[in-house]
Protein backbone atom coordinates (compact mmCIF):
# COMPACT_ATOMS: atom_id res chain seq x y z
CA UNK A 1 0.00 0.00 0.00
CA UNK A 2 1.24 3.85 -0.36
CA UNK A 3 0.67 6.96 1.03
CA UNK A 4 -2.54 8.96 -0.07
CA UNK A 5 -3.86 12.16 -0.48
CA UNK A 6 -7.02 13.98 -0.92
CA UNK A 7 -7.44 17.92 -1.43
CA UNK A 8 -10.41 19.36 0.66
CA UNK A 9 -12.92 21.62 -0.69
CA UNK A 10 -15.30 23.73 1.00
CA UNK A 11 -17.44 21.07 1.59
CA UNK A 12 -15.05 17.94 1.99
CA UNK A 13 -12.34 17.35 4.41
CA UNK A 14 -8.35 17.41 3.38
CA UNK A 15 -6.98 13.54 4.08
CA UNK A 16 -3.61 12.46 4.14
CA UNK A 17 -2.42 8.96 4.52
CA UNK A 18 1.45 8.46 5.63
CA UNK A 19 2.01 4.54 5.71
CA UNK A 20 5.45 4.71 6.74
CA UNK A 21 4.47 6.89 10.06
CA UNK A 22 1.40 5.27 10.35
CA UNK A 23 -1.01 8.52 10.36
CA UNK A 24 -4.09 9.55 9.32
CA UNK A 25 -5.09 12.82 8.95
CA UNK A 26 -8.32 14.74 8.40
CA UNK A 27 -8.90 17.97 8.82
CA UNK A 28 -12.11 20.57 7.83
CA UNK A 29 -15.97 20.11 7.28
CA UNK A 30 -17.52 17.51 5.74
CA UNK A 31 -20.77 17.76 4.42
CA UNK A 32 -20.79 16.41 0.78
CA UNK A 33 -24.13 14.79 0.22
CA UNK A 34 -22.58 11.32 -0.46
CA UNK A 35 -19.64 11.19 1.69
CA UNK A 36 -19.18 7.61 1.30
CA UNK A 37 -17.44 7.37 -1.66
CA UNK A 38 -14.67 9.76 0.14
CA UNK A 39 -14.48 7.52 3.40
CA UNK A 40 -14.61 4.70 1.76
CA UNK A 41 -11.56 5.51 0.49
CA UNK A 42 -10.02 6.27 3.93
CA UNK A 43 -11.63 2.93 5.39
CA UNK A 44 -9.90 0.80 2.64
CA UNK A 45 -6.34 2.42 3.37
CA UNK A 46 -6.82 1.96 6.75
CA UNK A 47 -8.18 -1.52 7.02
CA UNK A 48 -4.57 -2.51 4.73
CA UNK A 49 -2.71 -0.91 7.01
CA UNK A 50 -4.23 -2.87 10.21
CA UNK A 51 -3.79 -6.11 7.78
CA UNK A 52 -0.48 -5.82 6.42
CA UNK A 53 1.45 -2.94 8.56
CA UNK A 54 1.71 -4.59 11.76
CA UNK A 55 2.67 -0.92 13.66
CA UNK A 56 0.29 1.54 15.56
CA UNK A 57 -2.16 3.58 13.42
CA UNK A 58 -2.63 7.24 14.82
CA UNK A 59 -5.30 9.21 13.77
CA UNK A 60 -5.23 13.03 13.64
CA UNK A 61 -8.47 14.71 13.12
CA UNK A 62 -8.87 18.52 13.03
CA UNK A 63 -12.60 18.12 11.60
CA UNK A 64 -15.20 20.69 12.04
CA UNK A 65 -18.94 20.58 10.81
CA UNK A 66 -19.88 17.17 10.00
CA UNK A 67 -23.50 16.31 8.10
CA UNK A 68 -24.99 13.10 9.56
CA UNK A 69 -23.58 11.10 6.59
CA UNK A 70 -20.58 11.87 7.10
CA UNK A 71 -20.77 11.11 10.80
CA UNK A 72 -22.31 7.66 10.29
CA UNK A 73 -19.58 7.04 7.81
CA UNK A 74 -16.51 8.30 10.17
CA UNK A 75 -18.37 5.70 12.93
CA UNK A 76 -17.74 3.31 10.87
CA UNK A 77 -13.88 3.90 10.57
CA UNK A 78 -14.03 4.47 14.09
CA UNK A 79 -15.79 1.00 14.96
CA UNK A 80 -12.55 -0.33 12.42
CA UNK A 81 -10.10 0.85 15.01
CA UNK A 82 -11.91 -0.28 18.30
CA UNK A 83 -12.07 -3.93 16.36
CA UNK A 84 -8.47 -4.09 15.77
CA UNK A 85 -7.81 -2.63 19.39
CA UNK A 86 -9.84 -5.45 20.79
CA UNK A 87 -7.62 -7.83 18.88
CA UNK A 88 -4.52 -5.98 20.23
CA UNK A 89 -3.01 -3.64 17.63
CA UNK A 90 -2.07 -0.09 18.80
CA UNK A 91 -4.39 2.44 17.30
CA UNK A 92 -5.22 6.11 18.90
CA UNK A 93 -7.00 8.80 17.83
CA UNK A 94 -6.45 12.94 18.59
CA UNK A 95 -9.15 15.13 17.80
CA UNK A 96 -8.09 18.84 17.79
CA UNK A 97 -10.61 21.82 18.12
CA UNK A 98 -10.76 25.20 18.61
CA UNK A 99 -11.33 26.53 22.03
CA UNK A 100 -14.40 28.85 21.01
CA UNK A 101 -16.38 26.33 19.02
CA UNK A 102 -17.52 23.60 21.68
CA UNK A 103 -19.69 21.41 19.59
CA UNK A 104 -16.59 19.97 17.91
CA UNK A 105 -15.65 19.00 21.29
CA UNK A 106 -19.37 17.53 21.99
CA UNK A 107 -18.93 15.65 18.42
CA UNK A 108 -15.68 14.08 19.44
CA UNK A 109 -16.94 13.05 23.09
CA UNK A 110 -19.92 11.55 21.52
CA UNK A 111 -17.56 9.54 19.17
CA UNK A 112 -15.38 8.83 21.95
CA UNK A 113 -18.39 7.17 24.14
CA UNK A 114 -18.38 4.03 21.74
CA UNK A 115 -14.45 3.49 21.76
CA UNK A 116 -12.19 1.71 24.86
CA UNK A 117 -8.61 2.85 22.33
CA UNK A 118 -7.20 5.59 23.11
CA UNK A 119 -9.05 9.05 22.35
CA UNK A 120 -7.73 12.49 23.18
CA UNK A 121 -9.92 15.76 22.54
CA UNK A 122 -6.95 18.54 22.27
CA UNK A 123 -7.76 22.13 22.51
CA UNK A 124 -4.98 23.56 19.56
CA UNK A 125 -5.74 27.48 20.97
CA UNK B 1 -47.85 39.35 -15.53
CA UNK B 2 -48.01 42.28 -12.62
CA UNK B 3 -45.26 44.15 -11.91
CA UNK B 4 -43.28 42.62 -8.97
CA UNK B 5 -43.54 45.03 -5.56
CA UNK B 6 -40.28 44.98 -4.58
CA UNK B 7 -40.59 47.13 -1.80
CA UNK B 8 -43.31 45.15 -0.23
CA UNK B 9 -41.54 42.51 -0.73
CA UNK B 10 -38.68 43.92 1.41
CA UNK B 11 -40.92 45.69 3.87
CA UNK B 12 -42.55 42.39 4.34
CA UNK B 13 -39.06 40.61 5.13
CA UNK B 14 -37.92 43.07 7.18
CA UNK B 15 -41.06 43.09 9.50
CA UNK B 16 -40.33 39.09 9.85
CA UNK B 17 -36.42 39.57 10.33
CA UNK B 18 -36.02 37.56 7.31
CA UNK B 19 -31.99 37.15 7.00
CA UNK B 20 -32.04 34.94 3.64
CA UNK B 21 -35.12 33.23 1.67
CA UNK B 22 -34.91 31.13 -1.39
CA UNK B 23 -37.73 29.30 -3.76
CA UNK B 24 -37.09 27.11 -6.27
CA UNK B 25 -34.78 23.94 -7.80
CA UNK B 26 -31.73 23.17 -5.72
CA UNK B 27 -28.99 21.99 -6.63
CA UNK B 28 -26.16 20.58 -4.33
CA UNK B 29 -23.78 23.78 -5.53
CA UNK B 30 -26.66 26.37 -4.54
CA UNK B 31 -27.23 24.11 -1.12
CA UNK B 32 -23.47 25.46 -0.45
CA UNK B 33 -23.47 29.10 -1.87
CA UNK B 34 -26.71 29.93 0.14
CA UNK B 35 -24.99 27.61 2.92
CA UNK B 36 -21.91 30.38 2.66
CA UNK B 37 -24.32 33.08 2.46
CA UNK B 38 -25.77 32.01 5.81
CA UNK B 39 -22.17 31.61 7.32
CA UNK B 40 -21.08 34.71 6.40
CA UNK B 41 -23.95 36.89 7.59
CA UNK B 42 -24.03 34.44 11.11
CA UNK B 43 -20.46 35.94 11.04
CA UNK B 44 -21.56 39.68 10.63
CA UNK B 45 -23.85 39.06 13.65
CA UNK B 46 -21.45 37.83 15.45
CA UNK B 47 -22.84 34.86 16.41
CA UNK B 48 -21.24 32.46 18.66
CA UNK B 49 -19.56 29.84 16.73
CA UNK B 50 -21.25 27.06 18.37
CA UNK B 51 -24.50 28.81 17.70
CA UNK B 52 -23.32 29.61 14.01
CA UNK B 53 -22.64 26.00 13.79
CA UNK B 54 -26.29 24.81 14.92
CA UNK B 55 -28.04 26.84 12.63
CA UNK B 56 -25.39 26.01 9.66
CA UNK B 57 -25.90 21.87 10.46
CA UNK B 58 -29.68 22.18 10.53
CA UNK B 59 -29.91 24.25 7.30
CA UNK B 60 -28.18 21.69 5.82
CA UNK B 61 -29.20 18.85 7.02
CA UNK B 62 -32.99 19.94 6.08
CA UNK B 63 -32.25 20.97 2.17
CA UNK B 64 -30.34 17.85 2.11
CA UNK B 65 -33.07 15.55 3.02
CA UNK B 66 -34.97 17.33 0.72
CA UNK B 67 -32.41 16.86 -2.11
CA UNK B 68 -32.27 12.94 -1.45
CA UNK B 69 -36.24 12.77 -1.51
CA UNK B 70 -36.36 14.31 -4.58
CA UNK B 71 -33.66 11.86 -6.18
CA UNK B 72 -35.62 9.03 -4.71
CA UNK B 73 -38.86 10.50 -6.34
CA UNK B 74 -36.90 11.55 -9.65
CA UNK B 75 -39.55 14.60 -9.96
CA UNK B 76 -38.38 17.64 -12.25
CA UNK B 77 -36.64 20.35 -11.31
CA UNK B 78 -39.72 22.37 -10.37
CA UNK B 79 -41.12 19.78 -8.28
CA UNK B 80 -38.27 19.10 -6.57
CA UNK B 81 -37.67 22.30 -5.47
CA UNK B 82 -37.66 23.68 -1.93
CA UNK B 83 -38.85 26.97 -0.70
CA UNK B 84 -36.18 28.22 2.34
CA UNK B 85 -36.13 30.75 4.69
CA UNK B 86 -33.79 31.52 7.68
CA UNK B 87 -35.11 34.43 9.96
CA UNK B 88 -34.95 35.35 13.66
CA UNK B 89 -37.55 35.39 15.80
CA UNK B 90 -39.12 38.13 18.89
CA UNK B 91 -36.52 36.78 20.91
CA UNK B 92 -33.54 37.10 19.02
CA UNK B 93 -33.57 33.17 18.50
CA UNK B 94 -32.69 31.54 14.24
CA UNK B 95 -35.57 30.27 12.71
CA UNK B 96 -34.44 27.82 9.67
CA UNK B 97 -37.78 26.77 7.55
CA UNK B 98 -37.80 24.75 5.21
CA UNK B 99 -40.31 23.27 2.86
CA UNK B 100 -40.71 20.61 -0.22
CA UNK B 101 -43.55 18.57 -2.07
CA UNK B 102 -43.92 15.20 -0.90
CA UNK B 103 -46.21 12.65 -1.50
CA UNK B 104 -49.37 12.43 0.90
CA UNK B 105 -48.96 9.49 2.49
CA UNK B 106 -44.60 10.24 2.91
CA UNK B 107 -45.67 13.30 4.21
CA UNK B 108 -47.96 12.02 7.09
CA UNK B 109 -45.15 9.60 7.98
CA UNK B 110 -43.01 12.62 8.26
CA UNK B 111 -45.03 14.59 10.00
CA UNK B 112 -45.85 11.56 12.71
CA UNK B 113 -42.47 11.63 13.04
CA UNK B 114 -41.74 14.83 14.18
CA UNK B 115 -44.68 15.02 16.66
CA UNK B 116 -43.24 11.69 18.26
CA UNK B 117 -40.18 13.49 18.53
CA UNK B 118 -41.47 16.68 19.62
CA UNK B 119 -42.69 14.29 22.89
CA UNK B 120 -38.39 13.34 23.38
CA UNK B 121 -36.56 15.47 26.08
CA UNK B 122 -32.78 15.92 25.45
CA UNK B 123 -31.88 12.64 27.14
CA UNK B 124 -33.92 10.51 25.16
CA UNK B 125 -33.34 12.40 21.93
CA UNK B 126 -29.45 11.52 22.11
CA UNK B 127 -30.47 7.39 23.17
CA UNK B 128 -32.43 7.65 19.85
CA UNK B 129 -29.87 9.20 17.87
CA UNK B 130 -27.36 6.99 18.61
CA UNK B 131 -30.12 4.23 17.88
CA UNK B 132 -30.12 5.67 14.76
CA UNK B 133 -26.75 6.17 14.07
CA UNK B 134 -26.06 2.31 14.28
CA UNK B 135 -29.02 1.05 11.88
CA UNK B 136 -27.52 0.11 8.70
CA UNK B 137 -28.22 2.40 5.68
CA UNK B 138 -31.00 1.81 4.38
CA UNK B 139 -31.37 2.28 0.25
CA UNK B 140 -34.76 3.80 -0.65
CA UNK B 141 -35.97 5.16 2.84
CA UNK B 142 -37.86 7.99 1.55
CA UNK B 143 -39.37 9.22 5.07
CA UNK B 144 -36.65 11.78 5.52
CA UNK B 145 -37.26 10.82 9.20
CA UNK B 146 -33.75 9.07 9.77
CA UNK B 147 -30.53 10.35 11.43
CA UNK B 148 -30.59 14.10 10.10
CA UNK B 149 -34.02 14.52 11.73
CA UNK B 150 -32.96 13.48 15.22
CA UNK B 151 -29.60 15.71 14.80
CA UNK B 152 -32.06 18.96 14.44
CA UNK B 153 -34.23 18.38 17.19
CA UNK B 154 -31.41 17.92 19.07
CA UNK B 155 -30.04 21.45 18.29
CA UNK B 156 -33.01 22.95 18.30
CA UNK B 157 -33.88 25.12 21.63
CA UNK B 158 -37.69 24.12 20.86
CA UNK B 159 -39.85 21.22 19.86
CA UNK B 160 -39.92 20.63 15.80
CA UNK B 161 -42.92 21.87 14.13
CA UNK B 162 -44.27 20.56 11.04
CA UNK B 163 -47.30 21.63 8.98
CA UNK B 164 -48.49 19.19 5.64
CA UNK B 165 -51.12 20.38 3.25
CA UNK B 166 -52.62 18.69 0.39
CA UNK B 167 -51.99 20.15 -3.06
CA UNK B 168 -53.37 18.09 -4.97
CA UNK B 169 -54.48 14.03 -5.31
CA UNK B 170 -51.01 12.25 -4.71
CA UNK B 171 -49.26 15.51 -2.63
CA UNK B 172 -48.76 17.64 -0.53
CA UNK B 173 -46.60 20.20 0.74
CA UNK B 174 -44.40 19.33 3.88
CA UNK B 175 -42.91 22.52 5.60
CA UNK B 176 -40.61 22.11 8.50
CA UNK B 177 -39.62 24.67 11.20
CA UNK B 178 -36.79 24.29 14.05
CA UNK B 179 -35.69 27.33 16.29
CA UNK B 180 -32.37 27.57 17.08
Amino acid sequence: MTDFSIDGSQSSPTIQGNWAQGILSMQGDSYPENPYELFHQVFSWIEGFLQNADRPLHLELRLLYLNTSSIKALMDIFDLLEAAHVQGKPVDVSWYYDKYNERVVELAEEFKEDCSFPFAILSHN
Amino acid sequence: MEPLDLFSMRESYNRQQIMLCFNGPISRSLIEEIGNALRNYLAAEQAPASSAMDVFAVYIELTQNIRHYSRLKDWDDQDAGATVVVARDEQGRYVVSAGNLIEAADGERLLSRVKALAELDKVQLKALYKTQLRKPREEGVSSGAGLGLIDIARKASAPLEASLRQVDAQRAFISLRAVI
